[in-house]
């Protein structure tokens, strides 16, 4: 069904042809979702900043020149709104993204000899709370292969082996952090 | 190997960027070097973990959301529309074909002005109908002012005021009337007819010289008020001999005298 690219359907949708942002949803929604979410957000949280990004690129649509893939596009826009959002919540002082999972439910479950992969989904959860929020981000945009280096370097503003340089020592800074996760 | 180098390299070969010689070239480099293997391996763990993680599918609540917001958009969308179709009808209003079509107006304009016939000839022809008309008028007022019926002449008085410009023929056919008709009105007529030529002096003095010719009081009076509007200060002559006739009628010869005092 991927007959239609995303930049032509994101052309039809700049052309006044908003259906097509339906599609466009279908696509991306559990990428962006999942890209919010391991942020750090809650899940309704997420699935309200997922929202947010699709008003955004609405309001934005004349702003989209075709040039790039739709997907760094999409990607530097729920950067900004994550950005715009944390920068909101700091200012009123309330500390909301705070996702149920990162509340420690205690030590019991470490002791487990068998960590199955919730249990490492779960420590992976914790460690990827502890990274900076500049790494996690970096980290979540090299995860969906769909971005090549040089445009995850041109969402985030650096050059292409900069790019690569930072996701490389994310990727030791988180398995560092799991590691200690781990022996703890 | 420099470790931002091996870095980059590291990133390039697990996301595989890396062509086939490169990327065995990377390979025998990890198997000669323990400290970058070790590091590599390192961060393949972590690259897996990265791919291990997962997140919870979203609710059917914000596709719920998403597409009232879409909806929502798209009816906004509808509503500003009057507005975009009054410009495309504006648009449509200035289409090249009108100007195709207001250039040929102008073409066919053009072409219409050059070919137009010459406006000249016009003019000179009616000047030449007028010469004739006036030359027939002339003839006309001339035969009926010959006429024995005194109703024919008055006609012919009335023919010569048609006259824009009357020449002297007609003027002196109007003086003999004025000295000779045997008519009163006749007479009284050809005076309102000279009246409209008093500029020229012939008329002038064919006027005052008609003066003692005239026995009808009327015409008497007539004249004496049109000297006065005239002032022709050559008519006191004609009036003082008027004057002394002993048949002159007494108003007349009152209205006379007060005349030739208001010229003098």
């Amino acid at each position: 069904m991927q007959t239609l690219t995303d930049n032509v359907l994101m052309m039809k949708v700049k052309s006044g042809d908003l259906d097509k942002l339906g599609l466009l949803y279908e696509r991306h929604k559990r990428k962006l979702f999942g890209f919010f979410y391991n942020m750090g957000n809650n899940a309704s949280l997420s699935e309200d900043l997922v929202q947010n990004v699709f008003v955004r690129i609405l309001k934005y649509r004349q702003s989209f020149t075709g040039e790039g893939p739709f997907t760094a596009w999409m990607f530097s826009m729920a950067r900004n709104v994550n950005y715009d959002h944390h920068k909101k919540v700091s200012r009123e002082g309330v500390s909301r993204n705070v996702s149920p999972e990162q509340v420690d439910r205690g030590t019991g479950d470490y002791l487990n000899e068998a960590m199955d992969l919730q249990g490492d989904a779960h420590l992976l959860r914790r460690a990827m709370g502890l990274l900076s929020a500049e790494k996690k981000e970096i980290l979540l945009l090299s995860k969906y292969r769909e971005l090549k280096f040089q445009e995850i370097g041109e969402i985030l503003g650096c050059s292409e082996g900069a790019a690569k340089v930072r996701v490389h020592r994310a990727l030791k800074d988180l398995k560092t952090i799991f590691l200690q996760l781990e022996t703890r | 190997m420099k470790d931002e180098k091996f870095e980059i390299l590291a990133m390039d070969y697990l996301s595989g960027n890396l062509s086939e010689g490169e990327a065995k070239e990377f390979e025998t480099f990890l198997e000669a070097h323990m400290a970058y293997r070790e590091k590599y391996e390192e961060l393949l763990k972590a690259w897996e973990l990265m791919e291990a993680m997962q997140s919870p599918e979203p609710s059917t609540q914000m596709d719920q959301a998403f597409f009232a917001m879409l909806s929502n958009e798209m009816d906004k969308e509808k509503e500003s529309s009057p507005k975009q179709s009054l410009i495309a009808m504006f648009t449509a209003i200035f289409r090249p074909q009108w100007a195709i079509g207001v250039l040929l107006l102008l073409i066919g304009l053009g072409i219409g002005y050059f070919l137009r016939p010459d406006v000249e000839p016009i003019p000179t022809q009616t000047i030449a109908v007028n010469n004739e008309t006036e030359e027939v008028r002339q003839k006309l007022v001339l035969t009926l002012l010959d006429q024995p019926s005194a109703n024919q002449r008055l006609q012919g008085v009335s023919e010569a005021n048609k006259f824009e410009n009357a020449d002297d023929i007609v003027i002196k056919a109007l003086l003999k009337t004025l000295n000779s008709d045997p008519n009163v009105n006749v007479r009284l007529a050809a005076i309102e007819s000279l009246t409209n030529y008093v500029d020229k002096p012939e008329v002038r003095q064919g006027l005052v010289q008609s003066i003692p010719n005239q026995g009808s009081p009327i015409l008497q009076i007539t004249l004496a008020n049109l000297m006065v509007a005239l002032q022709e200060k050559s008519s006191i002559a004609p009036f003082r001999q008027l004057l002394k006739q002993k048949e002159l009628d007494t108003t007349v010869k009152k209205r006379i005298e007060r005349s030739i005092e208001s010229i003098i």
